[in-house]
C-alpha cells in the first residue's frame, strides 16, 4: 500500500472548496431569484388582495348605506301617506298636524327606551323633523321639543329645498354635539294628494348618518359638505390634507373618486376616495369621503417580506449544508481516484525505471553479441583459409581432405551462425531501420528457387510456385530476401524425397501473403509453439543441417516489415508456414525491383 | 141642483186641495265630469284643489228656513263595506246621530279633522258593538277618513233642515213635502259651491227652479 501524499489531499481539498463554492453560487443565486420573484408576486397579490376588500368594504358600506336610505326613505314615504297627516293638511287642520303626526311619528324619533333595541343601533330613528307648507316655509310645531329642536338656520335650511315632487336627500351640519359638530341626513318627502297628485306639503326629517359599527377598521368614513370636510375620527394632518385632495379633485373637474386618492399625512398613507351623496337633490351636495388607511397593507407587505426573507435564509442555509454534503460526497472518488493515480504513477515510475534498466541490459547483450560475433568472424576467416591452404596440398590422404573439407563446410556454419545472431543483435537492440521500399515478391522467390535448384539434390524435389509477377511488398529487399531463403531453404531441408514445394503468392485488402509449403513429417503438436524460439531444432531432423536461428530471423524480420510469419499447417505429411507483408504499388516509381 | 152640484165639485175638488203636495222640482247644472262614466256607479269623493265633490256628481239640495226642532231623529247609518264607504256623500238633519257599521272583515279607523266636527272612532272592527257614532250637532261638511286605509273618503254634509235630498247625476231633483211659506233653496255642489235661490211656496204648488 502506497501511502498517498499530502499533494492528493490538497488538491482533492481546492477540489471540494471550488465544487462548494460554485455549488454555493448556484444555490444563492437561486434562492436570490427565487426570492425576487416570490416577493413581487405576494407583494402584488397582497395588493390585490387588500385591493379586493378594500372594494368589498367599499361596496358593503355602500350597499349599507343605499338600505339604510332606502330604508329610511320608504319610512318616509309611508308616513306621508299617513290618513291623518294628509287630513291635517288638506282638511284645514294645521293644529292637528304635529299633534297628529306626534302620534304616528312618536316612534320614528329616536328615544331613550328604543335605544337598546336592534334598531337604535343603525340610526334609523328620526332627531328632528318638520312639515312645510305647500309654499315651503316651515309649518311651526306647536311643540318643538316634542319634534326635536332646530337652531332658526338650521330651520332655514330644511326649507331651503322647498317642497319637492320627489324625495331628497340633504345634510345638514349641526354644531350639537361634539366639537366638530355631527350631520344629519335630510330626507325630504313631499306629501301628494292622493286626489290630485300634487304636491300639498312635506315632511323633513333628519336622522343621524350612518353609524361606524358597520365601517371596516381601515375605512374612516366622513361627508364633504358646504366646502367643509366632516370627518371626526381622523387626525387634523389627514383630514387637512384629505380635504386639500378633495378640493384639487374638484378644481380638476372631478365629481367622484372611486379609485382613491393616495395622500400621505401624519407618516401614514391613506386612500382618499368620494362620491357625491345626493346627485340630483336641491339640497346643497354632499359627498361621503372615505379615507382608506394604507398602514394595514404595509405592514403586511414587510410582514410577508420578512417571512420571504426568513424562509430564503432557511433556504439558502439548507442549499448551502446540502451542497456540503454533496461536494463532501463528490469529492471522496476523486480522492479515492487521486490516491489510485498516485500508486499508478509511483508504479509506472518502476516500471519505466526497470525498463531503463532491462533496456539497457538488452543493449548491453546485444552489443556484447554483436561484439562477440565480430570478433569470432576473424578467427573464422583465418582457421578458413587455414584449412583452404591445407586442402590444395597434395601430401594429403583423401581421408584427411574429406576430414578438411568436412572442418572448412563447419566454419561456414559458424560463420553463417554468426551473422544470423549478428543480425539478432541488431534487432534486439531495435538498432535495425529497414528501409521500405516496394520489392517485387515474384523476383524474391524465382531468386530462391533458382538457389534451391543449385544444391546438390539427391532429394529430387518438385517445385511449384504461383506468384503473380508483378506482385509487390514493401520491404526491404536484403530482408525480404533472407526471409523467403529461410522459408524456402526449410522446406527443402525438412522435405521428403521426391517430395514437392508449394511457394504462392497472394493479395488481400492491402497485405501481401506469401504460402510456403512443402511435404514433411508432421512437427509434434508440443514443438509447434517452440519452433520460433531461438536455437530450437524440431525433434524430427537431428540429421538435418542448421541451427535453430533461420525461423526466429525469418520472424523477426517480417515483424519489422509490419508483417508476421506464422506456421499454418503441419499434417498429413503437409508443413505450409504463412508470412505476411504490407502490399505496395508495382507502379512505384521507386520500385527497386 | 146647483147647490147638489156645487157640492160634488167641492168634494170633488177636496181631496185634490187637501193632497196637493207643495213642491220643488227642478235641475242643477252638475259640474262636468273629469272622470270616464263608471258602469256601476259607485260613489266616491274626490278633490281638486282642495274641493271636494262626489264622484259621479250629484248635488244636495236643500231648503233652508226655521223649521221645528223634532224631539227625536232617526239614526243614520254610513256603511264602511268592500274597504270604501258605501255612501260617498251623506246629507243629515243637525243633531243627527250616525253610526259607522264596519261591515269589512278587517279593522277600520273611522275619523275626521273637519272644523264641523273633530272625532277618531279608533280602530273596530265589526264585531264593535255598540255600533260606533257620533252625532253630528254642527252644520257643515265633514270628511271622513279611514287612518288605516288611506283611500277610504265620505262626506256628512250636517244641514239644519228637514227638507233636503240627493239629485241624480242628472241633476235632477224633487223636493216634496215642504210646508208653504218663504224659504231660501240652496244647492250643495262641492265642498267650495253651494248655489242658493230664495223661493216662495205655495200650499199645493209645485215650484220650477233650476240652478244655475
Amino acid at each position: 500500500m502506497i501511502t498517498p501524499t499530502t499533494g492528493p489531499d490538497r488538491g482533492v481539498a481546492a477540489f471540494r472548496m471550488r465544487l462548494l463554492a460554485g455549488m454555493a453560487l448556484v444555490v444563492v443565486a437561486l434562492t436570490a431569484g427565487g426570492l425576487y420573484f416570490a416577493e413581487r408576486k405576494v407583494s402584488g397579490e397582497t395588493q390585490h388582495t387588500f385591493q379586493r376588500a378594500f372594494e368589498a368594504d367599499l361596496a358593503l358600506l355602500r350597499t349599507i348605506r343605499e338600505i339604510r336610505h332606502a330604508s329610511l326613505a320608504e319610512r318616509c314615504r309611508t308616513l306621508v301617506r299617513m290618513p291623518r297627516i294628509h287630513a291635517a293638511i288638506e282638511d284645514n287642520a294645521l293644529d292637528m298636524l304635529y299633534v297628529s303626526a306626534g302620534d304616528e311619528l312618536g316612534n320614528v324619533l329616536a328615544d331613550t327606551k328604543s335605544a337598546n333595541e336592534p334598531f337604535a343601533r343603525h340610526s334609523i330613528h328620526a332627531k328632528f323633523y318638520r312639515f312645510l307648507d305647500a309654499e315651503g316655509g316651515v309649518i311651526p310645531p306647536t311643540n318643538a321639543a316634542a319634534v326635536g329642536a332646530l337652531e332658526a338656520d338650521e330651520e332655514k335650511r330644511l326649507a331651503s329645498a322647498g317642497v319637492p315632487l320627489e324625495q331628497q336627500t340633504g345634510y345638514l351640519w349641526r354644531k350639537a354635539g361634539s366639537a366638530a359638530g355631527e350631520i344629519v341626513e335630510l330626507i325630504s318627502t313631499p306629501i301628494i294628494s292622493t286626489e290630485t297628485g300634487d304636491a300639498i306639503a312635506a315632511l323633513v326629517a333628519g336622522f343621524p348618518p350612518s353609524g361606524e359599527n358597520g365601517r371596516a377598521a381601515e375605512i374612516h368614513g366622513g361627508i364633504w359638505l358646504d366646502g367643509r370636510l366632516h370627518m371626526p375620527s381622523v387626525t387634523d394632518a389627514i383630514r387637512s390634507a384629505a380635504s386639500a385632495s378633495i378640493e384639487r379633485a374638484f378644481a380638476g373637474g372631478a365629481e367622484s373618486a372611486a379609485q382613491g386618492i393616495p395622500v400621505r399625512a401624519g407618516g401614514e398613507e391613506h386612500l382618499i376616495f368620494f362620491e357625491r351623496l345626493n346627485p340630483g337633490s336641491s339640497f346643497p351636495p354632499a359627498y361621503e369621503v372615505g379615507a382608506y388607511s394604507l398602514a394595514g397593507l404595509h405592514a403586511r407587505q414587510w410582514q410577508l417580506r420578512w417571512q420571504a426573507a426568513g424562509v430564503g435564509l432557511l433556504l439558502l442555509g439548507i442549499g448551502i449544508a446540502a451542497s456540503s454534503y454533496i461536494s463532501a460526497r463528490l469529492a471522496l472518488p476523486v480522492r479515492e481516484l487521486a490516491i489510485v493515480s498516485e500508486e499508478n504513477r509511483v508504479l509506472r515510475e518502476r516500471a519505466e525505471s526497470a525498463l531503463e534498466i532491462t533496456s539497457g541490459e538488452l543493449l548491453r547483450t546485444a552489443r556484447f553479441s554483436a561484439d562477440a560475433s565480430h570478433q569470432l568472424k576473424t578467427p573464422v576467416t583465418v582457421m578458413r583459409a587455414g584449412l583452404d591452404e591445407l586442402l590444395v596440398r597434395e601430401e594429403i590422404s583423401p581421408a584427411v581432405r574429406e576430414e578438411l573439407s568436412l572442418l572448412v563446410h563447419q566454419t561456414y556454419r559458424i560463420t553463417s551462425i554468426i551473422e544470423d545472431l549478428l543480425l539478432l543483435s541488431r534487432l534486439d537492440s531495435g538498432r535495425l531501420q529497414p528501409e521500405l521500399l516496394p520489392v517485387n515478391l515474384a523476383h524474391i522467390v524465382d531468386t530462391c528457387v533458382d538457389d534451391l535448384h543449385l544444391l546438390n539434390d539427391s532429394m529430387d524435389l518438385e517445385v511449384e510456385t504461383d506468384v503473380h509477377p508483378a506482385l509487390h511488398i514493401a520491404g526491404e529487399k536484403r530482408y525480404t530476401m533472407l526471409i523467403v531463403q529461410n522459408l524456402v531453404e526449410n522446406a527443402h531441408k525438412y522435405n521428403l524425397p521426391h517430395g514437392r514445394i508449394r511457394i504462392a503468392g497472394r493479395e488481400e485488402n492491402g497485405t501481401v501473403l506469401l504460402t510456403v509449403g512443402n511435404t514433411a513429417h508432421p512437427i509434434p503438436p508440443a514443438s509447434r509453439e517452440h519452433i520460433f524460439e531461438r536455437f530450437h531444432r524440431a525433434s524430427v531432423g537431428e540429421n538435418v543441417p542448421g541451427h535453430g536461428l533461420g525461423l526466429n530471423v525469418a520472424r523477426e524480420l517480417a515483424r519489422l516489415h509490419g508483417g508476421d510469419l506464422r506456421l499454418v499447417r503441419s499434417d498429413a505429411g503437409w508443413t505450409e508456414f504463412e508470412v505476411r507483408f504490407c502490399a505496395a504499388g508495382p507502379d512505384d516509381s521507386r520500385a527497386a525491383v | 141642483m146647483i147647490v147638489l152640484r156645487s157640492l160634488f165639485v167641492l168634494l170633488a175638488a177636496l181631496p185634490s186641495f187637501c193632497l196637493a203636495d207643495t213642491a220643488i222640482e227642478g235641475r242643477v247644472e252638475l259640474p262636468k265630469s273629469r272622470h270616464a262614466p263608471v258602469a256601476n256607479k259607485r260613489y266616491e269623493i274626490v278633490s281638486k284643489g282642495g274641493v271636494l265633490a262626489p264622484f259621479p256628481a250629484f248635488a244636495v239640495v236643500y231648503l233652508e228656513g226655521n223649521f221645528p226642532k223634532p224631539a227625536s231623529l232617526p239614526v243614520q247609518q254610513m256603511v264602511q263595506k268592500n274597504l270604501a264607504f258605501d255612501t260617498a256623500l251623506l246629507p243629515v238633519r243637525l243633531g243627527t246621530k250616525v253610526e259607522f257599521p264596519n261591515l269589512d272583515d278587517t279593522t277600520h279607523n273611522i275619523f275626521s279633522f273637519s272644523p264641523t266636527k273633530r272625532f277618531d272612532l279608533g280602530r273596530y272592527t265589526a264585531s264593535e258593538r255598540p255600533i260606533p257614532s257620533q252625532t253630528f250637532d254642527k252644520m257643515g261638511l265633514v270628511t271622513l277618513r279611514c287612518d288605516i286605509h288611506e283611500h277610504m273618503r265620505a262626506l256628512i254634509l250636517v244641514l239644519d233642515t228637514p227638507h233636503f235630498m240627493k239629485t241624480d247625476n242628472e241633476g235632477r231633483f224633487r223636493l216634496g213635502g215642504l210646508p208653504a211659506g218663504s224659504y231660501t233653496l240652496k244647492a250643495w255642489i262641492d265642498s267650495k259651491t253651494t248655489l242658493e235661490r230664495p223661493v216662495e211656496l205655495k200650499s199645493g204648488a209645485t215650484v220650477r227652479m233650476d240652478f244655475p
